[in-house]
């Protein structure tokens, strides 16, 4: 069964809207956020996406990053579990390659070229939580870098 | 694997609402016999706030014994079992938060879907005990019970793998858990675990956290399909 179109763009647009609300804080799955960025690297990027992992345990997409000398670096970044942002309104294909976007994150503290994504500026200038900060923020206890459960 | 209490539950069951009956006969002529009230029905996808430090919710410390805040000082995040994708435990699931997990309730079980990697727990509601010589495992060996509006639960022989929290308060293989699931609502669960540990803790203590009824559905959870994190992983403590 398919759902019309016209009926489940407004719905994306809404609880991309509603994922928007969230704090920019990226919760992650199966690990927590300390052990593997650093809070005190804070990056925004821009660059065209060129593949996007809407998989387990956590999203990963990949940005092609021009350096200041021309240089392209191929950056990934990690957002929450498929099935948590799910329910915030993506989908598997939210980002497809080719996409320009700017990625607001926390490098990795192994100084990879990876990063916790916080948000993502879409294409059409949207800027979306890519982890699921929203029920993070009010739950009972959650510290600043308690982004696992 | 064999049950040696089966039987002994199952004359139980079957002699027991006979004395009851017996005994209401003379209190009540009007009695048609004793009916228990029904339980109430948990059915349905539920969650928890995601507490990742038991702390907080007691508002301090758990009473540890010298070992148990020995191990608390030098245990790290990155040894968090679910850093290594293993099962999550069965208390530790329902403070899941932002996964839910489904409630499937029949008179004889009360089983808990947990989102969290697609495990789940079976507490049996037939009266059975907890079998002797239990070898520990990830989600113990449950038996519950309504006591009114509330599921009582007794949980143990839970492996000593597993952490009752993400701040790596851990447990012995002696953790002796009892949840009550108090129905407030259709919509409302009060829920309140009780930890004793004598390994671990030098009395029980108790947390309290309120369960929602969710409009959604429990969906997939793989922690391996796709596993980039553990090579990035650093310590966070020393």
């Amino acid at each position: 069964m398919r759902t019309p179109s016209s009926l489940v763009r407004p719905l994306a647009l809404a609880a991309l809207a509603l994922a928007l609300t969230a704090a920019p804080r990226p919760i992650l799955a199966h690990h927590g956020f300390s052990v593997e960025f650093d809070k005190e690297s804070p990056i925004t990027l821009t660059g065209a996406v060129t593949k996007f992992e809407f998989m387990n345990p956590h999203i990963y997409f990949y940005v092609d990053v021009k350096g200041k000398e021309g240089k392209v670096v191929n950056w990934a970044f990690e957002g929450g579990p498929p099935n948590v942002i799910y329910r915030q309104g993506w989908r598997k294909d939210t980002l497809k390659p080719g996409d320009v976007v700017t990625v607001k994150g926390f490098r990795a503290k192994d100084g990879t070229h990876l990063a916790a994504c916080a948000t993502v500026k879409l294409p059409d200038g949207r800027e979306v939580s890519a982890g699921s900060g929203a029920v993070a923020a009010g739950a009972n206890g959650a510290g600043a870098n308690s982004g696992k459960y | 694997m064999s049950n040696p209490t089966r039987f002994s539950n199952f004359r139980t069951a079957c002699f027991f609402p006979l004395l009851l009956f017996a005994l209401g006969c003379g209190g009540r002529a009007e009695s048609s016999g004793p009916q228990a009230a029904a339980p109430p029905d948990l059915n349905g996808v539920w969650s928890a706030p995601f507490t990742p430090d038991l702390s907080k919710a007691l508002g301090r410390q758990p009473p540890f014994t010298p070992y148990g805040a020995a191990r608390f000082a030098k245990e790290d995040e990155i040894d968090d079992p679910l850093t290594k994708c293993l099962p999550i435990g069965p208390a530790r699931g329902i403070q899941a938060g932002i996964m839910p997990f489904q409630v499937v309730q029949t008179p004889a079980v009360f089983t808990i879907l947990f989102e969290n990697q697609h495990t789940f727990r079976i507490i049996h509601t037939d009266g059975r005990r907890h079998p002797k010589d239990l070898d520990p495992t990830w989600f113990g060996d449950s038996v519950g019970h309504w006591e009114g509006d509330t599921l009582v639960v007794d949980t143990v022989g839970i492996d000593d793998r597993t952490w009752l929290d993400t701040a790596g308060h851990e447990h012995s293989d002696q953790l002796h858990l009892v949840e009550r699931f108090q129905k407030v609502d259709n919509n409302n669960i009060k829920w309140t675990v009780t930890f004793e540990d004598p390994k671990f803790f030098t009395e029980p203590w108790s947390v309290t956290l309120p369960i929602a009824r969710q409009n959604t559905e429990i969906m997939s959870y793989s922690c391996e399909e796709n596993e980039k994190d553990r090579a990035h992983l650093r310590r966070t403590k020393k």
